[in-house]
């Protein structure tokens, strides 16, 4: 997912998400999905080892 | 009574209990002087004149009784716009809730009545404390009061909060911090601000932009009233289940002075190594001033710094589109284009990544407690740079160019992810005199520690007393 995303790809992401938006409201964020998508990508190289998600970081 | 609004709460408080001064000439002075500086600072949303003199009045009159008053008793402070207040509009920053009156108090509004705090107002934020600059489009981008010439950034997203404590608009105020937003205004403006461990104080009745990382906490000018409004302020609330049974200590009577074999690690890497030049000497030069006063500095970098960035944008960003969601569908234009444009770019973060993220979330959590396992703080810069000039976009830090927003938001979020009580304080100014903040990270539920290193710390520089120079 690090390659360039086309408008078609983030019309079907915005209307799978429930949004609405116009062509070029989608356009305006291109860049910034593509920039965003390669820094996620860092995380799917993470060795997690048995690391369970800590969605708080502790209740006591 | 000359300089009132440059009185720390910790001495209010004691002046106003002793009868040295009327709660009612305290609220008139901070009045005062928003009347005369927020029409240029923009700091305050909404001004609660009458009603702050209204209860300053009968603050005076419970005192001269002789009732029963609490540790704050006449004090008054600010709100960042996001804390509901009974019958007061909360807008969030935002046009969307422009008109929003909430029918109760966030808890820690409620508890710091009860303390005997008085409200003078509601302070401007980014909009929906989405974002670390401090700008806002609806009610205007308070201004840092630092440099008279340039227009700077407050930093954010408390940035009215930050603004209002330096500049003597009140003496103290509380914040929230999702990534920063407490930390950042408070480097950027040359005061003390506390990000409390998550848990530890209520966040119900506060605006969420992202449930699992927003803490709430106060803006002082100094460690000893962060521990005095901390006290007022935490504790188990029902209304919040992420917040702690564990009983809440005097943090006050932890203040100590005392330094001597207080361990502390000096976190270089990520932290030092991408400060600019003047930033980490200040730094450096605050761990020689400790260390002078008996406490033993040692140096380490922490681990799964270089995750943070990505685990901290899949969780803010995944969790804050749940939250503006409806608003999205429904009232987007209404939204300052900037945050609408990042509120439609969190459609794209996939439920693989936010949970991968919040895997990577524990691994940071196990770092920070690694690194606190034998030290009581460790100790960085808050921001890696001073604050910039309002339209900077880019920078250059010391391990290379960077974005402004990134590069606000660098050293504080690694916390919000890990949960730790992280406090910012000055630690210097640059040659052009624009403050320069560090910050003290404590192991969780351990903010008396903190806050005895940070006093302690203010007990022997002078950065925290110095002033901004306003009309």
């Amino acid at each position: 997912m690090t390659d360039p995303i086309d408008l078609e790809t983030l019309r079907r992401g915005a209307h799978l998400a429930g949004f609405a938006w116009s062509d070029a409201e989608l356009e305006e964020i291109r860049p910034q999905v593509e920039a965003m998508l390669r820094m996620l990508r860092a995380l799917d190289t993470v060795p997690m080892g048995d690391a369970e998600p800590t969605t708080l970081y502790r209740t006591v | 009574m000359a300089d009132l609004f440059f009185t720390s709460m910790t001495e209010l408080a004691r002046m106003i209990a002793t009868k040295a001064v009327s709660p009612v000439e305290v609220v008139r002075a901070h009045l005062d002087r928003i009347a005369a500086l927020d029409p240029g600072l923009r700091a305050y949303i909404t001004v609660c004149d009458d009603a702050a003199l209204e209860a300053a009045r009968a603050a005076e009159t419970a005192l001269m009784s002789g009732g029963a008053v609490g540790p704050l008793h006449g004090v008054p402070y600010a709100l960042k716009d996001l804390y509901d207040t009974a019958g007061l509009r909360t807008t969030g920053g935002s046009r969307i809730l422009a008109d929003r009156v909430p029918a109760k108090d966030a808890t820690v509004t409620q508890r710091l009545a009860r303390a005997g705090a008085i409200l003078l107002g509601k302070l401007n934020m980014v909009e929906f404390a989405y974002g670390p600059e401090g700008l806002n489009p609806h009610y205007g981008h308070a201004r840092n009061p630092w440099d008279a010439g340039v227009h700077r950034m407050a930093g954010g997203s408390s940035s009215g909060s930050g603004v209002a404590v330096a500049a003597g608009l009140a003496p103290g105020s509380l914040g929230s911090d999702t990534g920063g937003s407490i930390r950042i205004p408070a480097s950027l403006c040359g005061i003390t601000g506390l990000k409390p461990t998550y848990g530890r104080v209520s966040r119900a009745g506060v605006l969420p932009l992202a449930w699992s990382m927003d803490h709430v906490g106060p803006m002082t000018r100094s460690a000893a009233d962060c521990a005095l409004m901390l006290g007022a302020m935490a504790g188990y609330d029902p209304a919040d289940a992420s917040t702690s049974v564990l009983p809440v200590p005097d943090y006050a009577a932890a203040l100590t002075g005392d330094l001597k074999g207080l361990r502390v690690g000096l976190l270089r890497g990520f932290f030092l190594e991408g400060a600019t030049p003047e930033v980490r000497a200040a730094v450096e030069a605050a761990a020689a001033t400790l260390t002078h006063a008996g406490a033993v500095v040692d140096e380490l970098s922490l681990e799964q710094m270089g995750l943070v960035p990505a685990a901290s944008t899949a969780i803010v960003a995944a969790e804050a589109l749940a939250c503006h969601a409806e608003f999205l569908r429904t009232r987007a234009a209404e939204y300052d284009p900037d945050v609408a444009r990042r509120l439609r770019l969190s459609a794209f973060v996939g439920g693989a990544h936010y949970v991968r993220a919040q895997q990577v979330r524990g691994l940071v959590r196990d770092a920070v407690d690694a690194a606190l396992a034998r030290r009581d703080v460790l100790l960085a810069p808050s921001t890696p740079l001073v604050a910039p000039a309002l339209d900077a976009r880019q920078t250059t830090l010391g391990d290379g160019p960077s974005d402004v927003r990134g590069a606000l938001l660098r050293f504080t979020r690694p916390f919000n992810l890990s949960g730790h009580p992280a406090c910012a304080l000055p630690c210097g100014f640059t040659a052009g005199g624009l403050p320069i903040g560090m910050q003290l990270v404590g192991r969780p539920f351990d903010e008396a520690t903190v806050l005895r290193a940070a006093d302690g710390f203010q007990r022997l520089t002078d950065f925290h007393a110095r002033r901004p120079v306003l009309a």
